[in-house]
């Protein structure tokens, strides 16, 4: 029922026109600039955080912190693609903003993911945190099949 | 035998720490394979081909891609330059998948590109590559399509350009551009390169994709896996080249993508490759990822052709 909710007030966020409280003068370009700022990071944490789980580096506890990182981004990504951030080189497809429940829908299952991640990560157990963070990888893929240009 | 079942594969990314670990498994996984068939029970077969056809990656063009498609029934349709070829059906249904095929005729399919009535298979079914694969793991995976259901679902017709509507330009084209021979490892090579060598150019035929082809479809063999286009995707090159190709990526980094589809940037693919990763190359054991990995990192470096 409260995902339900959620997913709900997502899609509303999605679906109306630039929903940061951010300053009167962010523009289009700056919402879409963000996001894919947001995006970065979130790749960042993601190639720090597999290589700790491939065992290249140690984990001296960095991993709960890549972990928390990625948690707050994918959170991010719930306003991050207000309605008319669709400009200049951008590549999320128009069908997030056709289908704005659906996408929220794709969306909360990597925040899921992420949250389980930091959950893992803080147990240090080596199989949770495989398990986990091949999770994050699967909600990422879940949307960048559908809702992003494609090479 | 467990060396070879993708059986907990799932749970994998926990790995053993030292290479010559990793070479000692790589080298018993290739002294397995060279043990006589006979050596294995019949469900050791089954078991064997289970794994092969996902290495084969039969699963990704055998099953249509709808989301409630019956896997191996067939129906995947492939865009090209000569018109739609649709995947056919083989489940071992009698009628219209391969249950009343024999030994010889899966093998001569696998090897040779002949169907059953001695008809030439278009090189949209990749026996151009399967022709380098043993006949103990044809066996094997015809084995392990003969335990499942039969699915009684008939195979789509190509819908080919006028020139191509004929069989005969098929046989054609074989005539020119295609010899039937196994596999032979390269005794300047390791046991892992080897093995690697076998799961890219021949099960797993990566090149297919990976590597341009020529107008009347032949693969340029002096830009193997320099990349491609199919459709409207642009396939990537996979050889060493450092900025066209993949030659930054470490073993470790290509062996990951072929699990979990991380790009070493963090970044996920949403490209045909997914499929890939999990139909087959997910599903195989992190020794034979480290293989082709190996194999695919020793590539020579080729430029990209111009678009």
């Amino acid at each position: 029922m409260q995902r339900k909710t959620t997913g709900a007030i997502s899609a509303l966020v999605i679906s109306s026109a630039l929903s940061f409280h951010a300053f009167a003068d962010t523009t289009p370009e700056d919402a879409k600039d963000y996001r894919s700022a947001v995006m970065t990071s979130l790749r960042g944490h993601i190639g720090a955080a597999s290589m700790i789980a491939r065992g290249l580096v140690e984990n001296d506890g960095h991993l709960v912190d890549h972990a928390k990182g990625l948690d707050a981004g994918a959170k991010e990504l719930s306003r991050v693609f207000p309605k008319g951030s669709n400009v200049g080189e951008t590549e999320a497809l128009p069908l997030i903003w056709e289908e704005p429940e659906a996408f929220a829908e794709a969306v909360e299952k990597l925040q899921d993911a992420t949250a389980a991640f930091v959950v893992a990560a803080e147990s240090g157990d080596g199989e949770a945190i495989s398990a986990a963070f091949r999770n994050v990888g699967m909600g990422c893929r879940g949307c960048h099949d559908r809702y992003r240009v494609s090479d | 035998m467990s060396a070879w079942v993708a059986g907990d594969v799932t749970t994998a990314i926990v790995y053993p720490t030292r290479l010559r670990n990793l070479l000692k498994a790589a080298t018993l996984l290739a002294a397995f394979s060279m043990l006589p068939q006979a050596a294995l029970s019949q469900d050791d077969i089954v078991e064997r081909g289970r794994y092969l056809t996902y290495a084969g990656g039969c699963i990704s063009c055998h099953t249509e891609d709808v989301d409630d498609a019956v896997p191996l029934t067939g129906g995947r349709a492939m865009e090209t330059p000569f018109g739609t070829f649709y995947s056919p059906n083989i489940t071992p249904d009698r009628q219209t998948g391969i249950g009343a095929w024999s030994d010889e005729d899966f093998v001569n399919a696998l090897h040779d590109g002949i169907s059953p009535d001695g008809e030439h298979y278009f090189p949209s079914f990749p026996f151009t590559s399967y022709t380098g694969a043993s006949r103990e793991d044809m066996l094997a995976i015809k084995a392990y399509l003969f335990s499942l259901p039969p699915v009684s679902k008939e195979s789509r017709d190509h819908d080919l350009a006028w020139y191509m509507s004929s069989r005969i330009a098929a046989g054609a084209w074989k005539a020119l551009n295609f010899e039937s021979a196994r596999f032979v490892p390269n005794p300047d090579q390791d046991e892992q390169w080897n093995r690697g060598a076998y799961l890219v150019r021949h099960l797993g035929h990566c090149g297919e994709c990976h590597s341009p082809r020529s107008t009347t479809g032949v693969i340029d063999a002096d830009l193997e896996m320099a990349g491609s286009v199919l459709g409207d995707e642009k396939i990537p090159n996979i050889t060493s080249h450092r900025t066209d190709g993949i030659g930054r990526w470490s073993a470790s980094d290509i062996e990951y993508f072929l699990d979990i589809g991380m790009l070493p940037d963090g970044d996920f693919t949403g490209s045909s490759m997914v499929d890939v990763i999990e139909d087959n190359t997910s599903k195989l054991t992190r020794e034979d990822r480290l293989a082709i990995a190996a194999y695919i990192k020793a590539l020579p470096a080729l430029e990209s052709e111009e678009d």
